[in-house]
């Protein structure tokens, strides 16, 4: 392999050449001085006019051996993991997976410059399993008011399909209605299913893979990939697009593949029998969301919608920025737990952006299918002044009340 | 599942605030089971120098004060500055240790501290503590001192879970052995889950009926 410094006819420092060998040997970590330095990333960034370093900065200051400059800057936190990079880069280079979070692995082990933020919600993750500091334990606590039977599979126990509920879902009490509402839903339509209970922990994504907590995500891989391989099923769902991409991506790196699918794509599948049951009309407009790990990261854009349209009486319509061009969140990449450190440096949050653009549609509900988006833009409604005229909704929440299933516990 | 005692995360932290302001070195005690032994791989993955290791059996936890004489038998002329502990623990709702310790070295104690400044070669400490009603007390204590820390000057520092595997992978912690004269004088008796207690009873009625009454079930429980 030729070495940086002999690629580009400069001598790197030595941290920065060290840097460098350990992204090469990263899967695709060669292609980081593929860089042509065009500023297709630095200008799709929806946060790059507020770096110091923009991606293309970034590789210019290595290949210049500046890593230093790099670690001394909030700019690599300030990346919120929404791939808008990685996706135009015309030279296919890994800017989120390899130059940001390999970047943020070094400052985490170096301990210069992580948020304060960013490191209680690892600590938590490290302690719990899941970014809040709540006990494993309560994890299935919201099956109580679900309403309907929710299988907690043992070691040793099979069903059809092991629903991977995750952290928000699972704890966040805003969340649990999205929560129960799929529960419902696998009820009604007969689906053999289980969850893990108290033994899922965090899948991994938010706080680490692209977050540099290679060692977090190691030990959550671990004990997860055992939990899952005692358990027999045959489909495994998830509802966070996160845990999607984690399963996806990062497991089988590892050495386990996962049957994994996310819930709006196994309930498309679902979508001519849902149909024929929902009864009950929603006469709205509807603007969907598309989450930045289940569209650009994933290339699923049509399983929300197409289950979004099967609703009697609902009206889809989209976004200017929609599909491969959605606006982040925010949430991303840390940053739901960044939020002040990030509004500190921008001033204009992305989720207010992403409602005022929904609430420009003439939408009044704005549909999403990740659960970080729900509080996230909630909050950024009531932040832009759309109360009572915009709703935040996810898709399986619209799905149950089109089903008749929403409402207190049945 | 362990969780090191908070506030002993934070006299690991002072410590090592301690160590980047003014070049100490932090010895890391840890006591318990042998999964306390994870807490000692995470403090030195955070930046303490060395790490001991006292095997106290599930039945003698209660006791602090033979832990107090275990941890002496180390401690005494080995030259330290300062000892930092948790002001209290958080599973017994303890604070005792840190005075037992200092009793036992013959030593200044005061804890509740929320900052600690030990310049290099100074004979003294000036450590802060927080008083109820928004005063806080400035303070200086003679040297070498037992300090009880409530909360350090910075939240604990998080340090990468490959670090602290690393480091659990090297460990090399020296045992403190048992002290061995020292009586016991908290004996566990036995260990239950909470009983569920009996009911409240609510009484209603008139100001006097509810007097009578209270007056009559206090002299039945022979209390007035």
């Amino acid at each position: 392999m030729m070495s940086a410094d002999v690629e580009n006819g400069m001598v790197p420092s030595d941290a920065t050449s060290e840097f460098l060998r350990r992204v090469y040997e990263l899967p695709a970590g060669e292609r980081l001085l593929s860089c042509i330095q065009c500023g297709m990333c630095s200008g799709s960034c929806p946060l790059g006019y507020a770096m110091e370093y923009t991606p293309r900065k970034m590789i210019a200051a290595l290949r210049a051996g500046r890593i230093e400059d790099l670690y001394r800057s909030a700019s690599v936190w300030l990346c919120v993991s929404c791939y808008n990079c990685t996706y135009r880069c015309p030279s296919g280079v890994p800017i989120t997976d390899r130059l940001i979070g390999s970047l943020r692995g070094d400052m985490l082990s170096r301990g210069v410059g992580v948020p304060a933020e960013l490191q209680a919600a690892f600590e938590k993750t490290t302690r719990y399993g899941n970014p809040f500091g709540e006990s494993p334990k309560k994890r299935p606590d919201w099956t109580k008011e679900a309403g309907v039977d929710v299988r907690v599979l043992e070691e040793g126990d099979s069903a059809e399909v092991l629903w991977w509920v995750g952290c928000f879902p699972s704890y966040n009490k805003r969340n649990q209605r999205d929560t129960i509402a799929l529960a419902r839903i696998l009820s009604a339509l007969g689906v053999d299913f289980g969850i893990m209970g108290s033994d899922e922990r965090c899948s991994g994504d938010i706080p680490c893979t692209s977050q540099g907590e290679e060692g977090l995500f190691f030990s959550l891989y671990e004990h997860n990939s055992d939990q899952l391989r005692n358990r027999k099923f045959k489909d495994l769902l998830v509802g966070d697009p996160h845990a999607y991409n984690a399963f996806k991506k990062e497991y089988p790196r590892l050495g386990t593949p996962l049957p994994v699918r996310h819930y709006t794509q196994y309930l498309a599948g679902w979508s001519p029998e849902l149909r024929r049951v929902m009864k009950k009309e929603l006469r709205a407009k509807v603007t969907y969301h598309d989450a930045c790990c289940l569209g650009r990261r994933n290339a699923e854009y049509e399983a929300p919608r197409v289950l979004l349209e099967s609703v009697p009486g609902l009206q889809l319509v989209e976004m200017p920025r929609n599909r491969e061009n959605a606006l982040c969140c925010g949430g991303g990449g840390g940053g739901n737990w960044l939020d002040s450190f990030i509004w500190q440096r921008t001033r204009v949050p992305l989720p207010m952006q992403r409602v005022q653009e929904a609430a420009k549609t003439g939408a009044q509900i704005l549909a999403v299918s990740c659960p970080l988006e729900v509080p996230r833009f909630e909050d950024a409604v009531k932040t832009a002044g759309l109360e009572g005229r915009l709703g935040v909704r996810d898709v399986s929440d619209i799905l149950a009340e089109a089903l008749g299933l929403s409402g207190g516990p049945s | 599942m362990y969780v090191t005692n908070e506030a002993d995360e934070h006299a690991l932290e002072q410590a090592l605030i301690l160590k980047g302001r003014d070049g100490a070195h932090v010895v890391a005690i840890s006591s318990g089971g042998d999964e306390a032994r994870a807490a000692l791989a995470s403090a030195v993955a955070k930046g303490a120098d060395e790490a001991y290791f006292a095997p106290v059996p599930f039945a003698s936890r209660a006791d602090n004060h033979h832990l107090a004489a275990t941890l002496a038998s180390v401690m005494k002329g080995a030259g330290y500055d300062l000892i930092l502990t948790g002001v209290w623990a958080s599973d017994q709702l303890d604070a005792g240790l840190g005075g037992l310790l200092a009793a036992e070295l013959g030593l200044p104690y005061v804890g509740g501290l929320t900052s600690v400044s030990a310049p290099a070669e100074s004979a003294k400490a000036t450590v802060r503590k927080e008083f109820p009603g928004g005063r806080l007390g400035v303070m200086e204590v003679d040297l070498p001192a037992v300090l009880g820390i409530q909360s350090a000057e910075n939240p604990p520092r998080y340090v990468p879970v490959s670090k602290v595997m690393q480091a659990k992978r090297s460990l090399q912690a020296q045992t403190i052995p048992p002290a061995a004269s020292h009586e016991a004088r908290v004996h566990l008796r036995k260990l239950t889950k909470p009983e569920a207690a009996t009911r409240a009873e609510m009484i209603s009625g008139s100001p006097e009926e509810v007097a009578d009454r209270l007056v009559r079930i206090l002299r039945e429980r022979g209390v007035a």
